[in-house]
């Protein structure tokens, strides 16, 4: 069976007679016909700033930075970092089935190690970080069961780096102080993988939470104001390197750093896929479907899951640093080691879909671009959406159906109750409960007016509380019930779209795909060998 | 037969659930190449030392030898690697996985290519040719990429197999293979184990209910009751076997009656 | 009590031994380090920091050890208990023990309700999908975080005056101390002692314990099993919100409060075994004094008192490593 994309291919590749010639317009031809949506998605962000100084009418790198080109330009660096940061929380959660509450941990510490190691840093400490490297290989040793060589090759690798990038003299590299924040992330998830990642996943799911508060608390409280700066933070603006500085004072270099930022993000999306689609990745998938069949087919599922830990949370920490170079003040607060960091990418996976690639994408963009775009905007409760609703009847009626969705089951019962009451005709009531074709207009019938008389209720006591109560004629801004409408959002996700955007429309695809399928099989199966069910 | 070595021996197994004792001190000899059958009512605790063996539980106290190496320590990963495969009395499959998939991934745990995390796993040709070679095997090839949730309960009974020949393991332990099975489908299953022994050169441990079948295809047979071992022998001794058939097996098992009876 | 112990397993004998053998230690580094009475002070911290922990603590081990649902919304519910409590206190006109009763009904009755309607529409379709049951319970916690924040600002609320009944002082270990304090452990215990009695000396109790191991028959014997863990959750809820209440005078209201007291009640059932509640009882009391001696010993040694906060983790840190079922839990 072959697909299109495979027939196309072969059709027009077949005229070409040097084998190696041949092969390689094979792939490259794969290559555009599988992916063009991708290709086309990374074109448009690559000129993006372009796009938008057309259509505003701003200039891209005008002298002095400001103009919506320029505004948009960090909006969209700073949702692409958020994306990153997704991405691997998905990576985790939705590929792996590893529940992790602390990933704002690794994101915090992007901004965090980076600039501490670079400020803090004595040559001596080459010396403790290789007792470190020693510490850790310890514990290792006496609690994961690996074996000799492993331990041996971590250790190895540990010393390399440590001699690698904290040198034994003078000071550190921007580069190297980046290197350290990823060694640290490492650390970090081989130490939480050790103690909790052998027990049922809720312990792994609280023992991050319970570490990346720890770190909030910490970073935030006033003790170590010299080395965390507290609840300011610590500001980038002397420490970065004028490459990596998209300030309003280097403007040359913003547009060479968005369009880092946007490489970063593509090596980010395409190192994800191919881990996915990895022997590697596949293991995880297979352990998030069923651990224990997993492993009773011969995989030590403890190290796939430690491994793809260590790599989302590697992507976690360089996301994080890019949010803090992109961040309007360039600094990095406590706030980024908050929950606020754990339930964002959390939400955009969930409403985009967990276990896919594009979801989080999709999600986290829209949403963050949605609010910058949104940001200013004001309404009252009077104020008209698309003509047909004001936003108070809109309010009800979504709380009408939220109400009826979450209650369906009691009040369905209820209503057989009072049906039963009224027609006493139990004979009747029965075929209607148990919900038979023949009723369908009957059922239809009752639930419809309950709904109706739900939403005239709604609407009658909406519109006192909207004309007669103090708020009438108060004005919302956008941004501030903004985090109110993503928790309502998700709210509606899990209960009602546990699959996300993309994974709904996904399983729709795979379902007619599967029915096709099963239909080609009965019809090529000989006869009277049909599988009993 | 009894000069075969023995490939796995249990060795005093002993497992408690707070109070209640699945497995009493059990000692089981199994010899290379043999198929032997472990039968017994439900709760006897066939599946808890299927579970000893294979090391999805620890022993309370006793060992596992495989091979003349004791394993009793050894994790349930570690085990497969040296040639202990199971399968599952209540079906245990990667649901949303197509079949291939279930199949390959089961090939692929042996080879040494799962950490290789740059290379697509399609790259891996091998891997996949066991896997089909397998699916082959138990008939299930036009459902290669069908999700393995979706398939009937029989093949689903069948893919469990294929996933454990996948492995390529010396001895396989059968945990009930045709549970739940329709029964016009049981003599093909069966016929799929009998041929994968004899081709493959394997050992089989196997719990089976139908007493017809489990005369028919094994060398020994163990007869467990309570968590203890009640008799143990070729099908023909336990037949004769006094205790067997006064203990329980007359009365639980119709059929096994009546081959009492046809061979009197 | 004695047959208590004469029938418990070794590995619950062990733990025993380890939580007296590590108080102890605790007790005796304390009086060298700080001399007899500041180290009496630090001890009664601790148990009343335990005492605190404890109500936030059983609601959390309630709910999982019979519901099996991890609630990460058990500190929004003490959240939202003390600023419900504390707005009660404040706007009624009455005097300070009307006022105190009224904040603690409310503020329980508030939070019940909510439990209930929660379980009823929220977590209850989800049985069947607890992963989902559990991100559930953390991004709702994180909404009802954002709700008290809007309802009530951001500014943290200043510790009200105790009622009047208690709004005298003792000395103990040289200090003058609060009788609020002493009627914090008394609630606490009483907690302690009432859920305990409930579960096992009531008969709703025992339908409850019934309804969680074996559902189906339960409900066979004619009992709404759906109402029962409606219930659970109710009183797991309504506990937080009390301990929430009884920190009002005591420290204030804060919009941190409440994740603070979910990390140390999460320690708390880690370390005690998730789902037995003897082990939250025992691990409630051992966290708080760790605490308080830890921040005794960082202000005294480092003048850095947040060094606390790392060392409940390491605790824990160990106790995962020695025994990861905790120290009462049943083996996994
Ligand atoms: N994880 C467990 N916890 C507690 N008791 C268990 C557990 N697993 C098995 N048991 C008990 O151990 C006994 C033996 O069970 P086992 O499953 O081994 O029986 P079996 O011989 O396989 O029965 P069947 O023919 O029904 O498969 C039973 O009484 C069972 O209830
Ligand atoms: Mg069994």
């Amino acid at each position: 069976m072959m697909s299109m994309i495979e027939r196309t291919i072969y059709a027009n590749t077949q005229k070409i007679k040097d084998p190696t010639l041949r092969g390689l317009a094979e792939s490259a031809a794969r290559l555009v016909l599988e992916n063009w949506a991708y290709l086309l998605f990374v074109i448009v962000l690559w000129r993006f700033p372009y796009i938008v100084a057309d259509l505003t009418d701003t200039e891209v790198q005008p002298r002095r930075p400001t103009g919506d080109s320029v505004f948009w330009q960090s909006e969209m660096a700073r949702a692409l970092a958020l994306t990153c940061l997704a991405m691997s929380y998905n990576l985790l959660f939705g590929f792996s089935g590893v529940i992790s509450f602390g990933h704002a941990l690794f994101f915090g510490a992007g901004g965090y190690v980076t600039f501490i190691v670079l400020n803090e840093y004595d040559a001596s400490y080459q010396q403790g970080a290789l007792i470190v490297v020693i510490g850790i290989t310890l514990i290792l040793a006496l609690f994961s069961r690996m074996n000799v060589r492993q331990l041996l090759i971590i250790a190895l690798i540990g010393v390399l780096l440590t001699l690698l990038l904290m040198p034994g003299e003078g000071t550190l590299s921007f580069y190297q102080a980046i290197g350290l924040a990823v060694v640290a992330s490492i650390a970090v998830s081989l130490i939480s993988g050790v103690v909790t990642l052998r027990l049922r996943g809720i312990y792994f799911a609280m023992f991050t939470l319970a570490l990346a508060e720890m770190f909030w608390v910490l970073a935030k409280s006033g003790t170590f104001r010299d080395i965390t700066g507290a609840e300011d933070g610590l500001g980038f603006r002397d420490i970065l390197p004028e490459s990596f500085n998209p300030t309003p004072t280097f403007d040359g270099s913003r547009l060479d750093m968005y369009r880092l930022t946007v490489v970063f993000f593509v090596i980010v999306f395409i190192a994800i896929r191919r881990y996915l689609n990895s022997p590697v990745g596949r293991v995880m998938i297979a352990i998030r479907e069923n651990e224990e069949r997993a492993r009773t087919i011969g995989y030590n599922t403890f190290y796939y899951k430690v491994l793809t830990m260590t790599f989302a949370g590697v992507i976690a920490t360089l996301s994080g640093l890019l949010f803090v170079i992109w961040a309007t003040d360039k600094r990095v607060h406590p706030e980024a080691l908050s929950l606020k960091y754990t339930v964002d990418p959390l939400l955009n996976s969930l409403i985009g879909g967990i276990g896919t690639l594009t979801g989080p994408v999709i999600a986290t963009l829209g949403l963050s671009l949605g609010e910058t775009y949104l940001r200013n905007e004001t309404f009252t409760l009077d104020t008209g959406l698309f003509g047909i609703l004001t936003v108070w009847q809109l309010a009800v009626v979504l709380v009408v159906g939220l109400v009826w969705w979450l209650f369906r089951r009691p009040l369905q019962t209820g209503l057989r109750r009072v049906v039963d009451m009224v027609r006493r005709d139990t004979a009747r009531a029965a075929t209607f409960a148990s919900g038979t074709h023949g009723h369908w207009a009957l059922i239809l019938g009752y639930y419809g007016l309950v709904v109706l008389l739900l939403l005239a209720v709604g609407l009658v006591i909406g519109s006192e509380i909207a004309h007669n109560l103090e708020f009438k004629g108060d004005v919302y801004n956008v941004s501030d019930l903004w985090e109110l409408f993503l928790g309502i959002l998700f709210v509606v996700v899990v209960m009602a779209l546990p699959h996300g955007i993309v994974g709904t429309w996904n399983t729709f695809w795979a379902n007619r795909r599967v029915r096709r399928l099963e239909q080609s099989a009965q019809q090529s199966a000989p006869k009277g060998n049909n599988s009993a069910s | 037969m009894t000069d075969k070595p023995v490939i796995l021996e249990g060795h005093a197994l002993r497992k408690e659930f707070g109070g209640l004792v699945a497995v009493a001190d059990v000692h089981i000899q199994v010899r290379a190449g043999s198929l032997h059958s472990i039968i017994g009512p439900n709760g006897a605790g066939k599946t808890t030392l299927f579970n000893l063996l294979t090391g999805t539980l620890k022993p309370t106290s006793g060992q596992v030898i495989f091979k003349g190496q004791d394993i009793t320590g050894e994790p349930l990963h570690r085990r497969v690697h040296l040639g202990l495969g199971r399968s599952f009395q209540i079906t245990n499959i990667f649901p949303s996985l197509t079949v291939l998939e279930n199949v390959r991934l089961a090939a692929q745990a042996l080879g040494g290519d799962n950490f290789k995390f740059w290379a697509h796993f399609k790259r891996f040709k091998q891997y996949t040719e066991t896997a089909v070679y397998a699916i082959t095997q138990v008939g299930l090839e036009s459902q290669m990429h069908v999700p393995a949730v979706i398939l009937p309960h029989g093949d689903q009974r069948k893919l469990e197999l294929a996933i454990l020949l996948a492995s390529d393991a010396e001895l396989l332990l059968l945990d009930e293979p045709t549970a739940g099975m329709a029964t016009e489908q049981v003599p093909m299953l069966l016929e799929i184990i009998q041929r994968v022994r004899q081709t493959g050169d394997k050992t089989i441990m196997l719990v089976e209910h139908n007493m017809n079948v489990v005369m028919n295809i094994s060398d020994r047979i163990t007869v467990m009751h309570l968590g203890e071992v009640l008799a143990e022998g070729t099908p023909a001794e336990i037949t004769q076997n006094e205790t067997v058939q006064k203990a329980y097996l007359g009365e639980l098992y119709g059929d096994f009656a009546e081959i009492i009876q046809e061979g009197a | 009590m004695l047959t208590y112990f004469a029938n418990l397993s070794p590995q619950h004998r062990r733990s025993w031994g380890l939580v007296v053998a590590y108080v102890a230690l605790l007790l005796a580094v304390s009086y060298v380090d700080f001399g007899y009475n500041t180290a009496g002070q630090t001890a009664f911290r601790g148990i009343l920091l335990g005492m605190l922990v404890f109500m936030v603590a059983s609601g959390l081990s309630l709910i999982f050890g019979l519901l099996d649902v991890l609630n990460f919304a058990q500190g929004a519910f003490l959240l939202i208990g003390a600023y419900v409590g504390y707005d009660v206190y404040t706007s009624l006109d009455a005097g300070t023990t009307v006022r105190f009763l009224a904040a603690i009904v409310s503020g329980v009755v508030f939070v019940g309700v909510l439990g209930a309607i929660m379980e009823t529409g929220l977590i209850r379709p989800l049985y069947d999908r607890p992963v989902f049951q559990i991100v559930l319970t953390f991004g709702l916690a994180a909404v009802l975080l954002d709700l008290v924040e809007r309802y009530y600002g951001p500014d943290p609320k200043q510790p009200l005056d105790p009622p009047g009944f208690l709004d005298n002082n003792f000395t103990l270990f040289d200090q003058s101390l609060s009788y609020y304090r002493l009627f914090i452990i008394f609630l606490g215990l009483t907690m302690m002692v009432g859920v305990f009695l409930l579960l096992n000396r009531t008969r709703i109790g025992i339908i409850i314990r019934a309804g969680v191991q074996d559902s189906e028959m339960v409900q066979a014997l004619g009992i709404n099993v759906r109402l029962i863990f409606t219930l659970v959750f109710v009183l797991g809820a309504a506990l937080a919100a009390l301990g929430g209440i009884a920190l009002v005078p005591y420290q204030g209201a804060t919009l941190e409060m409440g994740n603070q007291f979910l990390i140390l009640a999460i320690v708390v059932i880690v370390i005690g075994g998730m789902g037995s509640y003897e082990g939250t009882a025992i691990a409630s009391i051992v966290v708080g004094l760790t605490r308080a001696v830890a921040e005794q010993l960082s202000l005294e040694h480092f003048d850095a008192p947040v060094l606390a906060e790392t060392s409940i983790l390491l605790l824990m840190i160990v106790v995962l490593l020695v025994q990861p079922s905790g120290l009462f839990g049943r083996e996994e």
